[in-house]
């Protein structure tokens, strides 16, 4: 059974009498494991695709369906609970709570998850190691550059052991230098632990990194090479 | 890690919110004060009637109070009956004659009214010998002495030591008159009393009316003022028809009124100011939020659920709630300290007033009441959590997508 499956799935956002088609009749499948980038121009879609696999917004038709579960009809505090459990964010801005230390941001998500304390700061502490920021676990975020700041939302994302992170232009602000060390640490992670990656990028240095890459144009599939099967 | 969070939120803007919590702090500190200085001012007005005049409570025949008949007496043992005795609320019981007549030095006269009275048992009920300017308080043993009021002295032109004579109506018919000697002067600064009182030994004014062993009525002092009439509809049916136990609430039924209106009152006078302090919350936490749009975004990407949200924000205005009310509380505790210790003097630029049957002093003193400090405190809380209602429901109606998307 795929992870995560898109059938016929379009979004279309309305804009007073217009009417933007974002995505149309986009049918995408994804096993547990992949490493992807969705890639394609600005106003491709890419963005809104990834919004929702992650079940942050919802289809105007189709169907999306993670991790079995078809979550058209889901509440939003079901969809919250759904994103807490099994998928983990990554911004290309990094997004840090501003007033938690690096430690408690990565730790925020097991706060949620009701994690006791203990192996929460455990988790973190080992998650930092693992992501070579040990040693800045009480920065604040504007005390760490954007390099320290993507990995520490890296941890974040991974915090909660999800199944699929999905990370939305991660490298776009970050110098190639970076970019290619953040997006080594990923396949890493990918490999090691088998978290499955979804990306998108519109960087061709960045895509040539990845396994399989979706190719979007207009709201449309335009080209899907590497797939696993 | 909720509240921490909350916490670190609210220090985010310090100047915003400092603005507000000084805004909270002010308002509450200063409507402790107030409510301070008005209970002060009710104190006064109920003291000036009660405590330098009839007492909580009056037992009397019950047309007594009407009439104050000379002929409406009572023999002068009913100061000890046991229902008043083994009253615990009562703390003083003062047996009195009264009557009405002209008080005299050479060729002055003035129409007085005279209580007679047991000055050990008086001084249990009424607060006169606090409010001495000369001589002193009659003492049991004193066959003639008289209390008399100070705009009294002033219009007779006498001091303490002064002999002055009194004229009245006897209860046999004939006229009564006898010497009296000024042992002191009192003021009290309500004019009524000043100008008219005096008090004298109960023997001795039973002797000039011809009314031996007799009273009008028994003055008595209750714990807590606002209990007397409880204390009054209970003692009722435990006395005889022929007598009567009223409360100064029904000898003084506007007083009672506008103090049952404070209550009320003060619910205003807290409302309105807090109305204007809950919409800078308000605007405070609107702005908050607005801005952290995006880090919203972020929290419920990440699996926060909308009520968490809401909660958070909740947390921050009743957090921030919870700091104003600990300063303005100790705030307005100290300034109505201040005033109960010291207050300030206005006799020099109005003259007392009198309103409802009490006198209101030209003087600003506070006194310390717990409702005084419950109301602005719990309202202050209540308005927190409403003010901050708005906010925490936008935030947690944020769409995710929208919000991430904002820059
Ligand atoms: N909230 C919205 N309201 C209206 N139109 C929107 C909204 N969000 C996205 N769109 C439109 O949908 C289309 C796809 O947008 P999307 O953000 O998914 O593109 P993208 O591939 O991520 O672009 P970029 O590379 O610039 O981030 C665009 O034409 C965009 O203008
Ligand atoms: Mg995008």
């Amino acid at each position: 059974m795929p992870l995560i499956e898109l059938k016929n799935v379009s979004k279309i956002y309305r804009l007073g009498s217009q009417s933007v088609t974002a995505l149309s009749e986009l049918s995408l499948l994804f096993e547990a494991g992949e490493f992807a980038v969705l890639a394609g121009p600005s106003g491709s879609g890419k963005t809104t695709a990834l919004n929702l696999i992650g079940c942050l917004d919802r289809p105007t038709s189709g169907q999306v369906i993670v991790s079995g579960m078809n979550l058209g009809t889901a509440s939003s505090r079901q969809l919250a609970d759904f994103r807490l459990q099994h998928i983990g964010f990554i911004f290309q801005s990094y997004n840090l709570i501003p007033v938690l230390t690096a430690a408690e941001n990565a730790e925020f998500t097991l706060m949620l998850q009701k994690v006791p304390k203990k192996s929460r700061r455990e988790r973190v502490r080992r998650l930092f190691a693992e992501l070579g920021i040990d040693g800045l676990e009480e920065r604040r975020p504007a005390d760490l550059s954007g390099g320290q700041q993507q990995r520490v939302a890296i941890a974040r994302a991974m915090a909660g052991n999800p199944q699929v992170i999905l990370a939305d232009e991660p490298t776009a602000n970050l110098d190639s230098h970076t970019a290619e060390e953040l997006l080594e640490l990923m396949r890493r992670l990918n490999r090691e632990q088998g978290t499955t990656f979804v990306f998108s990028s519109h960087d061709d240095r960045v895509i040539s990194q990845a396994r399989r890459v979706i190719r979007l144009e207009d709201g449309c599939l335009s080209d899907d090479t590497g797939a696993d099967r | 890690m909720l509240v921490t969070l909350a916490f670190r939120n609210l220090w985010r803007n310090q100047r915003r919110t400092l603005l507000t919590l000084s805004a909270m702090v002010v308002s509450a500190a200063l409507l402790i004060l107030a409510l301070g200085v008005f209970s002060g001012m009710f104190k006064d007005m109920l003291a000036s009637a009660t405590e330098q005049y009839y007492g909580h409570l009056v037992l009397a025949e019950p047309a007594y109070h009407q009439r104050r008949e000379l002929f409406s007496s009572l023999p002068a043992e009913l100061a000890d009956l046991p229902a008043l005795r083994d009253a615990p609320e009562i703390t003083g019981r003062s047996p009195r004659l009264r009557s009405f007549g002209l008080l005299s030095r050479r060729d002055t006269s003035q129409p007085v009214e005279l209580l007679g009275v047991l000055p050990e048992l008086e001084q249990q009920v009424t607060t006169l010998h606090q409010h001495l300017t000369a001589g002193r308080y009659p003492a049991p043993s004193d066959r003639n002495a008289a209390l008399i009021g100070k705009g009294l002295a002033s219009k007779l032109n006498v001091q303490p030591g002064d002999e002055l004579v009194f004229v009245t109506q006897a209860a046999d018919g004939s006229i009564g008159n006898d010497l009296l000697f000024v042992s002191g002067i009192f003021a009290t600064g309500d004019s009524r009393h000043d100008n008219n009182l005096v008090l004298a030994p109960l023997n001795w004014l039973q002797q000039v009316l011809v009314l031996p062993g007799r009273i009008h009525e028994v003055a008595m002092l209750v714990s807590d003022p606002l209990n007397a009439a409880l204390v009054a509809a209970r003692l009722n049916p435990q006395l005889p028809d022929n007598l009567e136990v009223l409360d100064w609430g029904a000898l003084l039924p506007e007083m009672r009124e506008v103090i049952a209106a404070y209550d009320v009152s003060r619910m205003i006078i807290v409302t309105i100011l807090y109305l204007a302090t809950g919409l800078g919350i308000l605007n405070t936490f609107f702005m908050s939020v607005m801005e952290r749009t995006r880090e919203f975004g972020i929290l419920m990407a990440q699996g926060m659920r909308p009520w968490a949200i809401r909660r958070l924000v909740l947390l921050e205005t009743l957090l921030l709630g919870c700091i104003a009310l600990t300063i303005g509380l100790l705030c307005g505790a100290l300034m109505t300290l201040y005033m109960q210790q010291i207050g300030i003097d206005l006799a020099g630029y109005i003259t007392p007033v009198t309103y409802a049957g009490g006198t209101i002093l030209p003087r600003l003193h506070a006194v310390f009441e717990p409702g005084n400090f419950s109301v602005p405190a719990g309202m202050l809380l209540l308005v927190s959590l409403f003010a901050g209602f708005l906010p925490a429901n936008r935030a947690a109606r944020l769409d995710p997508v929208a919000a991430v998307r904002e820059e």
